[in-house]
């Protein structure tokens, strides 16, 4: 069964509970409904164990919904798949294989002729930065280096849908904001020619969800709480931030986190009407 | 948040020979001669203060391997089929040599499936643990039952042995491996048998390799306790007909042949995991 319509991913129902060490049983995520077209760049955001990482797992097939189900490009997802990549939060790339390898490796296991998975990992190699280093091993890298081989990976192996958990969390504040722009530039080249990978991006930081975003998500309890437009206009730059639209969804996603007074919350939601 | 050198732009077959060299220079360092100087000159020094027949002089034990080593007649004479200690020291080396592939092929196998599958590990578990806390020899007379005297008892010990040590190993290695491997390897599309052949098994060769080689050096000495058991050749019982015969100068120069077989052995696995392991900083 293949849908035509531009729905990318569809969600119906999701729920994941977890049974706890004293035998309760606790939902990580309930009931979640949501529709994201193709080429959609989403960004997840929401507080610590609010569910947002368990309902990103579960598109990523690596965690079964306890109810409903996933559908991603008219297919109802039963496990992990190639057309759906990842970048973890923590480092993936496998040590015991060269940069170049651990880029070509989703195209090795699909079969692709060597030449030509080495002629697709070096391009992207060389997009991520990174063309200079193709013979390393992984433990020659820094830890930011390392999260543009991964995304070079998930880019390299062409996956229609991108999950990306938290990636920049760990790094310091100039390496994220460098490879926010490599994953945009990368994100961009749909532009040019048929559509734009679709991209889910989990994130802590407001701004950063603001620089990236066409649309923003909050996760609270396991529930999305808020879905809100980020109209900006692109390449957004630190301007972009402080435009009224911008601060108006700042302040509300902050009253979201719980960082200002729901009374805040409120006048935001009033000035972004 | 190591700079990436020039360096290793272009590393490739300069790149292998130089980490052989490297694992050899170390083996060799001049740090150990020393060791070992010292050790021959106290050897040397105590030999003044002691008689022959309790502690010979290196000298003479250096001679005697010399002349043993292709010929000892006397060796026949206490009922050995190999009358020299070249012949015996590679029965030795043969049987540890086909008991380290086969038990670490088993032990290997079966630690990693124990690791993976719940139902393996807990059929498993009981015999592994009790093999590793029980001295392994009480298995002997079992095996002289199963097996009679000879040969296959002795290989059979040292194969239980290494099996038991790399059970443990890769058992410990694979529940190492960090998940997060496999996760990324099944979102890139990979199936089971790429994520056995891709992830755990490399990442759980370094770890491995370590039990092997402590397993080597495990396997010649219980190889030549295990001759004991009414074998005709090997070292252990080139030992035990010498010790009969009240010959430490005959002694010590296969113990010495034994031991630098052992080191050679080790020498050799430990290129052979430094070959494998180039990617693990920890390995080194």
């Amino acid at each position: 069964m293949v849908v035509t319509d531009s729905r990318m991913i569809e969600l119906v129902n999701i729920g994941r509970s977890f049974r706890r060490a004293d035998g309760r049983t606790v939902a990580a995520v309930s009931d979640v409904s949501l529709t994201i077209p193709e080429g959609e760049f989403v960004c997840l955001i929401g507080t610590s164990g609010c569910g947002k990482s368990t309902l990103l797992a579960m598109i990523a097939g690596l965690l079964a919904p306890s109810q409903g189900s996933i559908v991603v490009d008219g297919r109802e997802i039963d496990g992990p798949g190639p057309e759906r990549g990842m970048v973890f939060q923590r480092d993936s790339v496998f040590p015991w294989m060269r940069v170049v390898d651990n880029v070509e490796y989703g195209l090795r296991c699909r079969g692709v002729a060597a030449p030509e998975r080495r002629a697709v990992a070096l391009r992207y190699l060389d997009r991520v930065g990174l063309g200079h280093v193709e013979r390393a091993w992984p433990r020659e890298l820094s830890g930011g280096m390392l999260k543009r081989v991964a995304i070079a990976t998930v880019f390299a192996n062409g996956a229609k849908v991108l999950m990306l958990d938290e990636p920049f969390g760990a790094l310091d504040y100039v390496t994220r904001h460098q490879l926010q722009r490599v994953l945009l530039d990368l994100w961009d080249d749909g532009r040019a020619g048929t559509t734009r990978r679709t991209v889910l991006f989990v994130t802590h930081d407001v701004d950063e969800a603001l620089l990236l975003a066409d649309r923003i998500l909050v996760v609270g309890a396991g529930r999305i709480v808020d879905d809100i437009r980020v109209e900006a206009p692109r390449p957004r730059d630190t301007d972009t931030l402080l435009r009224s639209d911008a601060v108006a969804i700042k302040h509300r996603l902050l009253g979201h986190l719980g960082l200002e007074r729901p009374l805040a919350q409120g006048r935001a939601a009033g000035a972004a009407a | 948040m190591t700079p990436v050198a020039d360096s290793l732009r272009p590393g490739r077959a300069p790149d292998r020979l130089g980490s052989r060299t490297r694992a050899l220079a170390r083996a060799v360092d001049p740090l150990r001669l020393a060791g070992v100087a010292i050790g021959v000159a106290v050897w040397q020094g105590l030999t003044m203060l002691l008689p022959p027949i309790i502690l010979p002089t290196p000298a003479g034990v250096a001679g005697r391997l010399r002349d043993d080593f292709w010929s000892a007649p006397a060796l026949s004479y206490y009922g050995l089929t190999e009358p020299n200690l070249y012949g015996n020291l590679l029965y030795t080396a043969q049987n540890v040599l086909v008991a380290v592939l086969a038990g670490a092929s088993i032990g290997i196998a079966s630690g990693l499936l124990s690791a993976r599958f719940p139902l393996v590990q807990a059929g498993l578990d009981p015999v592994v643990m009790t093999a590793g806390t029980v001295p392994i020899l009480i298995a002997a007379p079992f095996l002289l039952i199963w097996f009679g005297v000879g040969r296959t008892s002795a290989v059979c010990l040292v194969v239980f042995y290494v099996a038991v040590t790399l059970h443990i190993f890769a058992a410990r290695a694979a529940r190492n491996v960090d998940p997060i491997f496999e996760q990324s390897a099944r979102t890139l599309g990979a199936g089971s048998r790429r994520v056995l052949r891709d992830v755990l098994l490399p990442a759980t060769v370094p770890e491995i390799l370590g039990g092997l080689r402590i397993a080597l050096a495990g396997a010649w000495g219980l190889e030549a306790v295990a001759e004991l058991l009414g074998s005709q050749s090997g070292m252990g019982k080139v030992i035990e007909v010498l010790a009969g015969a009240t010959d430490p100068q005959g002694i010590m120069a296969a113990l010495l042949s034994l031991g630098s077989t052992a080191v050679l052995a080790d020498l050799l696995a430990a290129l052979a995991v430094a070959r494998l392991t180039r990617w693990s900083a920890a390995a080194r």
